[in-house]
């Protein structure tokens, strides 16, 4: 009995060591290729991110994207380990979890495109008192419509949620909304179609993340000189992207990525590109503590997150650690 | 729900155990019931503090968010606008499920000609054929109403159906034997003696059509209450996700319960009063 009890006691012991070893292993091995956690499908749009991984994993790290469902499944991916990397811009998660979390790259800024039907509309000023449809409650587009508001002291009388900005262009044309906030693509469509029925009412002011990448502190810490392989590849890729946005078209040729991509689709590519360098969607720098402060002002329009842009200290949200460290050695 | 703790605290005692504190503790059942919810919610709150998760409120966290949910009036709105599908979808569940129930029952043609959509119905994942839905109803009323009436209507009409179809055949030969007519057969007597199974079969419909409501607020668009959970979800307010999420549990369970208890009144008299 005696025995059989020791040796039972012993083989739990082993197996909870084991557990506990290989529960804790995924975060800190060295060896293990680094996880993107992506909380959409890839598309066109992830190009940029896709070749940097390509250009990391040369250098010797490996690189791997998975997909969620939602950028919110993707930061517990990030909390619990089974992702290295998030994208996304996880402020109000940061503020209101206190979660060990920091960005360290920023990807892409904010761009919509306020539209409204020019035979109702004429400027911001017509909207005081009027609907406005935007993505859904808490989104970036209902941040920059509320902050169009502030901006020219006027007040919707009501915001309604339409997600997909494929759908509001549809309801644009139709004519069943005529003031809603649309991406590029949209916005091209509704000029298409619509011509000048569809005017683009101006955005000043506003420099907002959309994308930036993000990891948990324990791995920035112990993987920092393969983020920093990565870094300097995404500093790199988005540079030659600024310089001539085509090599975008090449690259996705040379590295194989997103083969079952539509023809159609993928001819968007280059022109995506060559658009989003134009308006200034994909910052060369990496991001600096000057944005924090920008971000958390338009998110706190939004009411996603509180405080004041000025008292905030970046380093609560953000690392800037490796960026700099990839500079100085690009 | 709460009447079947009520009935098995009642009867167990009686059959087995004889310490006077067990039959003390019969007699007062809330004891039971107000023990095992501190149980459990004591068991979540300190869940909460181990901080195991950052996405993890405690209970107390969660009762507070839920408070001020009620009291700025945001919870009150969202259940107005989630309670239109609900109560839409179940009134319609209710009047097809029931008619066709009974149709079903007493007819063999209309058996074999409906009872197998009622079947496919009630057999396939319905979360899987929301999105279809909104491709032919859009992203309005009508589909929320039709994904509460796809999760509530088989399980009403088969539980009709399977009432009328199990009354005792020898009450309906005695209905025969005094020379009934059909309509006094049906009225009188099938009716009468399907309507406990039949109303259990609503009791699970309507619990049914709380998840339709649900699941069309979360994979349609988001309002009400799935607008709740979704939007405190994408601003990180987890105490304020986890309160809405306990607060449409908390009404299923109620609502659920209270129509046991109607039922309980209704029609089974010997369990009425234990």
């Amino acid at each position: 009995m005696t025995f059989e009890r020791r040796d039972f006691m012993r083989a739990a012991a082993g197996a909870i060591t084991a557990t506990v070893t290989l529960a804790g292993a995924p975060a800190l091995a060295q060896d293990d290729p680094l996880q993107v956690a992506l909380g959409d499908i890839a598309s066109v749009e992830s190009l940029n991110l896709l070749i940097a991984m390509e250009r990391a994993g040369e250098r010797g790290v490996p690189m791997e994207m998975t997909f969620f469902n939602s950028e919110d499944v993707a930061v517990q991916a990030v909390l619990s380990g089974e992702a290295d990397i998030g994208v996304g811009a996880p402020y109000a998660f940061i503020q209101n979890s206190d979660a060990p979390i920091r960005m360290f790259y920023r990807m892409s800024t904010l761009l919509f495109f306020p539209v409204v039907n020019s035979e109702v509309y004429s400027g911001w000023e017509d909207l005081d008192g009027q609907e406005v449809t935007v993505h859904s409650r808490g989104s970036g587009t209902e941040a920059l419509m509320r902050l169009m508001e502030e901006v020219h002291g006027i007040e919707y009388s009501n915001i309604s949620y339409v997600p997909g900005s494929e759908v509001r262009a549809g309801a644009m044309l139709q004519g069943t909304i005529n003031a809603s906030i649309v991406d590029a693509a949209n916005f091209r469509l509704l000029k298409e179609e619509g011509g000048d029925k569809f005017q683009r009412l101006p955005l000043e002011g506003v420099n907002a993340t959309d994308e930036a990448l993000y990891a948990n502190t324990d791995v920035l810490e112990a993987r920092a000189e393969d983020m920093q392989v990565f870094v300097e590849e995404l500093l790199r890729t988005w540079q030659e992207i600024e310089e001539n946005p085509e090599i975008v078209g090449e690259l996705r040729e040379q590295y194989g990525l997103l083969q079952d991509l539509p023809e159609d689709v993928a001819a968007e590519a280059v022109p995506y590109y060559t658009e989003a360098v134009e308006n200034g969607v994909y910052p060369t720098d990496g991001g600096e503590p000057a944005d924090v402060g920008d971000d958390i002002a338009f998110l706190a329009a939004a009411g996603q997150v509180t405080g004041d842009p000025a008292e905030i200290d970046p380093m609560d949200y953000w690392s800037f650690d490796l960026l700099e460290a990839a500079k100085a050695s690009n | 729900m709460a009447s079947t703790t009520q009935t098995n605290a009642a009867e167990g005692p009686v059959a087995g155990l004889t310490s006077r504190w067990a039959s003390a503790a019969a007699d007062t059942p809330a004891i039971w019931k107000i023990l095992s919810l501190a149980l459990i919610f004591g068991a979540w709150e300190i869940a909460g503090r181990t901080n195991f998760n950052y996405a993890f409120p405690g209970f107390l966290e969660t009762m507070a968010a839920l408070w001020e949910m009620i009291a700025d009036g945001s919870m009150g709105a969202a259940y107005l606008r989630t309670a239109e599908p609900l109560v839409l979808g179940l009134v319609i569940s209710l009047a097809i499920g029931v008619s066709s129930g009974v149709a079903m029952g007493l007819r063999r043609d209309v058996e074999w000609l409906t009872l197998p959509i009622f079947i496919t119905m009630q057999a396939a994942p319905m979360a899987a054929l929301i999105p279809l839905v909104t491709f032919v109803y859009g992203i309005g009323l009508a589909s929320k109403v039709l994904a509460v009436v796809m999760l509530s209507l088989p399980v009403i009409a088969i539980n009709s159906y399977k009432a009328v179809r199990n009354v005792p055949s020898s009450l309906v030969d005695m209905s025969r034997s005094f020379m009934g007519s059909r309509r006094q057969q049906v009225f009188g007597i099938i009716l009468p003696a399907a309507s406990p199974m039949m109303f259990a079969g609503i009791r699970l419909g309507v619990a049914e059509g709380f998840s339709g409501a649900v699941l069309a607020e979360l994979l349609i668009t988001p309002t009400g209450i799935g607008d709740l959970i979704t939007y405190n979800r994408s601003i990180a307010k987890f105490a304020h996700m986890y309160a809405a999420i306990f607060s449409i549990v908390a009404l299923a369970v109620i609502t659920v319960s209270l129509l046991h208890r109607l039922e309980v009144t209704l029609f089974r008299p010997e369990k009425r009063g234990v």
